[in-house]
């Protein structure tokens, strides 16, 4: 397995732009999680990356090894890299056996498609067809046939949408296992959060046909560079906010900021901005500012708290709080406190899509450690 | 345990990148359009023809007053009749795949069996036993009886494929079993009635035969007139190319129908047979409506030749020469089978992977040769053989390749459908599985799309084996086939001894019916059946 | 009798190789197809025995299969007939032209002959075989030859007419007495000469009017043999056909089943037409001699005596070879008009097609 590197990838459909410069990279033995709303291109990224789709100009590279260059594209059969679509796309005609065993030279099938099916945790149902099985079964057949060849990459597109909410969980955390113990690089494309932040090592924002921001889940939630990013992780108290001396001044008072030195370059001349509270980092009680509850969602782990306060300008502040013992009902006043540090952020679309540094991965040493 | 923990054996040192942007694509893209190029040269035959033309003939043949009537007769009898084709198509369609009709089985096969009987027999036995059905409505009801398989078979396939979870939920909204039968389950088979509808459109556009038989002139007589009993070869090109120009139309109506997806929306996998409706007090009713279509469209037929066989004076016990024309007509219709199927596949592969205009094109234009009368189609290849393949001329290759013009249409509808049931994206994994395209065609591909290919070879070998204008122009000279004796027969009134010739016919399609009724409809349910 | 599931995956595969090299092969190997042939021999001299021509044949085909035998039997000279529909065969030779593997044509009706004639596809028939028939039986230009002749006739049910109610002139069958009992076949070779010989003989007007009451009165079949089987079981009462058709329905259907009878025109009466079929010798033919042959062997009177007892009831046109089976004899049924003065037809059609009987 080794590292995918994408570097400033053009890609058209006819005549619409829909990668527009994007820059990616996923280290060795890394599993990537993409995430954007349909249709902003991460498919496209899939399919180029599989050798589906000609990029237009770029590169996408494994482990070194270019592939496209915008110009010349190795053959998808001869990338090695495995391919999940989102629904599957089993051979009807084929066992689940036969699925698996598909990419595989004849000599060495049958045991490695024994050992896969283990795997994937369907141990003596190789002799079923597709549509003998149910949507989980049929999934966990596709993983395994993507797998069975060793690619050095395997792209995941939505291979979970499918399916139910409490079997995608399930499902998810198994194949996230499955690729870690099996050192895999992997990328998965998805629309969904949760099962961005479950699955990945790294998490990529993607949006308008590039990639926004690519940092570890941690990171990306709670120290997002801009709004957009910010809301794509879930839900965010977006603040109005004038920052000085390592401090906001907010609607909820005076904060400390998160990165007093990344501040000033997130904030106009004048020091006002935007800062970011999640919605945990509220808590309702007596003290602090005085909101008013205009509803409340029991959501069985927590309550979802919905609040109203007056801004530093006058004007009503929408807040968002998660609480996990039961808050006052609505009309109720509360008043509010922060816990933790307030995030300054870009307005959105301004974040430069550079990786941050820790994830990135510079293809020769990727190669050096494949030899 | 481990999947993939040890990195794989060979790490193969990065590999120049190979330029293929053209490779495999074009390629298909290339032969796609040679394959098209060549089954629709008739086209440029009759526009050649027709070019040496003045201005003077065609005012001439547009400007008589019996052109407008043709144009009437052919509108109004092609609507007619595509309308009764889809009305008992989807009707025995639905009887048989949704209900709890009896012999549900046995109905199936003799429903689909009228396309065992050749269309000149069809026509030949109305008029012999019924002098009565005639003119319009004789031409409707014979025509219609005769044609509704090829709705039939496509719409069964979908219903006994779909997801009837739909109409549960039609149901469960208080709809009607009528109301779920008009707006849930016919847009379902929306594709498959467009499908079906454009072969029956197309066929009337171009039959003649049975018209003349029935006495129901349409622009394909017009232009046989002008073939057979003017020698007039321009005039007929010009009002040949106002028959293209009126398939047109149906193509692209068709195009337009089948496009606004009333696709199924869940097939293969989840579905469940569907509980078939009871017809409970309706059920005799039902019984009787297909014992009449069957009586009708099969009975009729089965009697005339049964009739002829025993009560013709000139009926003689079929000669052993008999059975060499049977082996004569079969190597034929199989070749032309073979070779129809096989140049189908590159051409629905093309409009299949590239949704693009030239794609559409391409495979809109094969379609239109099927309405070009079957003379001018062999005057065609008669054209282009002696010109540019005179080896091949009067032998057996170009009979075969007249058989190929005239019946790819056939034989791409029946491929086309098939791929549609392809899952999507199943090419793309088995490339990425580091197979190559070649080889995804072979092991993907091609097995997926076997019952087409099986539908699409049965389709032609059963319309070939009976063809009789092509194979008069363009047979090897001494050779005959059961079609041409039966004709030599006729046209000397010896009804008896053309008898056993239709009969030999007849039987030959059975076993094509049912292996197109099979290969059409089989697979799911044993797939299902499997699954229970 | 089809292929299993496994083996014809894999035969799919290499016939759409094979066949897609086979279409290529058959649309673009370009051939001179000008090429001078080898064969060539002149008209006189040496035996034409081992050599083989094609025949293209509209005439009746178990009667051509007999003339066949006995010609090759005779010369040695083998043949290949292709029959079919006399036509299309027209049609398929103007469109193969200069490079047709045609020898000879034998046309069932002159018009195909005239036509091929008037595009110069026809060489001279030799004098010695144009002598052996009556002159006015073949091409005044002596591309073709006359073989046999066919009177046209008025058929009738003799359940629902007596012999007297038969027509002597075509020209009666406009009279109402005929509305609903009249049947024509006006898309048959065979009735467009009427038609020639009634605007010859009556002019434009009348014929178009005369048209017109046939249009009302009769009832419209694809062919003869419809027309003939019709009157026959009594559908319509009569109609004008050749007279061979009801000969060849006596031997299907049996002489006990037959209740229709066969009338007679007046002489000089527009339908008391007598045509020929005849045969060419094409002048892209590489075979010109034994072609011939061909042609003086069907005038001879061993030909015409197989004429004479074939199933086609045509009258042969040797004198002294006669039909005994038929109720009148050629010179009865009077006397055969010349191919030139009824042309192509093409007034006539023109004129039907514009009053609807012809679309």
């Amino acid at each position: 397995m080794s590292g995918l590197t994408v570097t400033d990838l053009h890609a058209r459909h006819g005549r619409a732009d829909v990668l527009t410069g994007l820059d990616l990279t996923v280290g060795d033995g890394e599993l990537a999680a993409v995430l954007g709303p349909s249709g902003c291109g991460k498919s496209t990224l899939l399919r180029i990356v599989a050798g589906f789709h000609a990029a237009a100009s770029g590169t996408v590279a494994v482990g070194g090894r270019v592939l496209d260059d915008g110009r010349a594209r190795v053959r998808a059969e001869q990338r090695r890299i495995g391919y999940v679509p989102q629904d599957g796309a089993l051979f009807p005609h084929l066992t689940a056996a036969g699925n698996i065993g598909f990419g595989l030279p004849r000599a060495e099938r049958k045991a490695r498609v024994a050992e896969l099916l283990d795997l994937v945790g369907l141990g003596g149902l190789g002799d079923r067809h597709p549509h003998q099985l149910s949507g989980g079964q049929q999934q966990r057949v596709a993983l395994a046939r993507a797998l069975a060849p060793r690619p050095d990459l395997l792209l995941l597109d939505e291979p979970f949408s499918a399916l139910d909410a409490q079997l995608r969980i399930e499902l998810r955390a198994e194949v996230a296992a499955a690729l870690r113990s099996a050192g895999a690089t992997a990328v998965l494309v998805t629309h969904d959060v949760d099962e961005a932040l479950a699955f990945a090592d790294i998490v990529a924002v993607m949006r308008d046909g590039r990639i926004t921001q690519a940092d570890a889940p941690d990171t990306l939630f709670h120290r997002p560079v801009d709004t957009h990013v910010a809301r794509a992780l879930g839900e965010a108290n977006l603040l109005p906010a004038v920052c000085a001396d390592g401090e906001a001044r907010t609607g909820l008072g005076a904060l400390p900021l998160s990165e007093p030195l990344l501040m000033t370059e997130a904030l106009t001349s004048s020091g006002s901005g935007t800062v970011l509270l999640r919605p945990r980092q509220l808590r309702l009680g007596d003290e602090g500012m005085r909101a008013t509850v205009t509803a409340v969602h029991f959501r069985g782990h927590d309550h979802r708290v919905e609040l109203s306060c007056a801004g530093e300008d006058g004007r009503q502040e929408r807040l968002v709080a998660y609480t996990d013992t039961t808050p006052p009902g609505p009309g109720s006043s509360v008043g509010v406190t922060v816990v933790g540090a307030a995030h300054a952020l870009s307005p959105a679309g301004e974040a430069a899509a550079a990786p941050a540094p820790e994830t990135e991965t510079v293809p020769e040493r990727t190669v050096a450690k494949a030899h | 345990m481990t999947l993939t923990s040890t990195p794989s054996p060979a790490v193969r040192p990065p590999r120049p990148p190979r330029r293929i942007r053209t490779a495999g694509s074009g390629v298909l893209a290339l032969v796609a359009i040679v394959v098209t190029l060549l089954v629709a040269s008739p086209l440029v035959f009759v526009a050649l023809e027709a070019s040496q033309s003045g201005w003077g003939t065609v005012q001439r043949l547009l400007g008589r007053p019996l052109i407008a009537t043709l144009f009437w007769h052919t509108a109004v009898l092609t609507a007619i009749v595509t309308v009764g084709a889809l009305v008992l198509g989807f009707g025995a369609a639905w009887l048989v795949e949704r209900t709890d009709l009896p012999l549900r089985r046995t109905w199936t096969v003799l429903v689909a069996m009228p396309l065992a009987i050749p269309e000149f027999v069809h026509g030949y036995c109305w008029v012999s036993l019924f002098p009565s059905v005639q003119g319009l409505w004789g031409a409707a009801l014979v025509m219609t009886s005769s044609l509704y398989p090829l709705v039939f078979l496509p719409v069964a396939a979908v219903l006994r494929r779909s997801d009837a979870s739909a109409e549960e939920v039609a149901r469960s909204l208080g709809k009607g079993r009528l109301t779920v039968l008009w707006r849930v389950t016919l847009p379902q088979t929306r594709p498959a009635l467009a499908g079906g509808a454009l072969l029956v459109a197309l066929y009337l556009l171009g039959e003649y035969g049975a018209f003349a038989m029935l006495r129901y002139d349409t622009f394909a007589t017009a232009i046989y007139t002008q073939f057979e009993t003017a020698f007039d070869t321009v005039s007929a090109s010009v009002l040949s190319l106002i028959l293209i120009a009126l398939a047109l139309v149906v193509v692209l109506l068709q195009n337009r129908i089948g496009r606004q997806r009333g696709r199924v929306v869940r097939e293969g996998n989840a579905t469940r047979p569907a509980t078939p409706v009871a017809l409970a007090g309706a059920k005799p009713l039902a019984l009787l409506a297909m014992a009449a279509l069957v009586g009708v469209a099969v009975g009729v037929p089965v009697y005339a030749l049964g009739y002829w066989l025993v009560k013709g004076g000139s009926t003689t016990l079929p000669s052993a020469e008999i059975w060499s024309l049977t082996a004569t007509t079969l190597g034929y219709a199989l070749a032309a089978a073979a070779i129809a199927t096989a140049a189908a596949v590159p051409v629905a592969l093309y409009a299949w992977r590239r949704d693009t205009r030239l794609a559409r094109a391409v495979e809109q234009t094969a379609y239109l040769t099927r309405a070009l009368p079957g003379i001018a189609v062999a005057l065609a290849v008669v054209f282009f053989a002696i010109r540019y393949a005179q080896p091949f001329y009067e032998q057996p290759p170009l009979l075969v390749a007249g058989y190929v013009a005239l019946f790819f249409p056939l034989a791409l509808t029946a491929v086309r459908s098939s791929l549609a049931q392809v899952p999507h994206g199943v090419e793309d994994v088995a490339r990425s599985l580091g197979t190559a395209p070649l080889a995804v065609l072979a092991r993907v591909t091609l097995p997926l799309i076997l019952p087409g290919l099986g539908a699409a070879f049965a389709m032609v070998a059963l319309t070939a084996s009976t063809e009789l204008t092509a194979t008069l122009l363009l047979r090897p000279t001494g050779t005959d086939t059961l079609a041409t004796q039966f004709w030599t027969y006729t046209t000397g009134l010896a009804w008896g001894a053309a008898a056993p010739y239709a009969a030999v016919m007849t039987a030959l399609s059975v076993p094509a019916v049912l292996l197109l009724t099979r290969r059409t409809l089989g697979g799911a349910r044993t797939a299902k059946e499997a699954a229970r | 009798m089809f292929v299993g599931v496994r083996s014809m995956k894999r035969s799919v595969f290499t016939t759409a190789v094979t066949s897609l090299a086979g279409l290529c092969v058959l649309s673009l190997s370009a051939c001179g197809s000008s090429g001078a042939s080898s064969v060539s021999s002149s008209a006189s001299g040496g035996s034409l025995a081992g050599q083989t021509i094609t025949v293209y044949s509209g005439q009746h085909e178990q009667t051509m299969d007999a003339l066949v035998k006995g010609f090759t039997a005779h010369t040695g000279v083998k043949v290949q007939l292709r029959s079919g529909d006399e036509a299309e065969l027209a049609q398929q030779l103007l469109v193969e032209g200069a490079a047709s593997p045609a020898d000879v044509f034998v046309s069932e009706n002159p018009p195909t002959l005239t036509t091929l004639e008037e595009k110069g596809s026809l060489a001279k028939v030799d004098a010695s075989t144009l002598g052996a028939v009556p002159a006015a039986d073949s091409s005044a230009k002596g591309d073709w030859v006359g073989l046999s002749a066919r009177s046209a006739v008025f058929v009738y049910n003799t359940g629902k007419l007596t012999a007297a109610q038969a027509p002597t002139s075509v020209t009666a069958l406009a009279s109402a007495f005929w509305q609903g009992k009249l049947g024509i076949a006006p898309s048959e070779t065979d009735f467009t000469p009427i038609v020639t010989r009634m605007i010859q003989m009556k002019g434009l007007a009348a014929t178009t009017s005369w048209l017109k009451a046939l249009k009302a009165n009769g009832k419209v079949y694809d062919s003869n043999e419809d027309l003939v089987a019709a009157v026959n079981r009594g559908e319509v009462a009569g109609g004008v056909i050749d007279h061979y058709y009801w000969y060849r329905l006596r031997d299907e259907q049996g002489a006990s089943s037959i209740h229709s009878a066969l009338a007679y025109f007046a002489p000089g009466d527009p339908g008391s037409l007598v045509d020929v079929s005849g045969a060419g010798v094409l002048a892209s033919s590489h075979h010109q001699a034994a072609a011939q042959a061909f042609l003086t062997y069907l005038v001879s009177k061993p030909a015409q005596q197989i004429i004479a007892t074939s199933e086609s009831y045509e009258y042969p046109l040797l004198p002294g070879v006669t039909d005994t089976r038929l109720a009148r004899t050629l010179q009865q049924a009077g006397p055969v008009d010349s191919a030139a003065q009824l042309g192509d037809g093409s007034q006539a059609i023109q004129l039907m097609q514009s009053l609807g009987l012809l679309s």
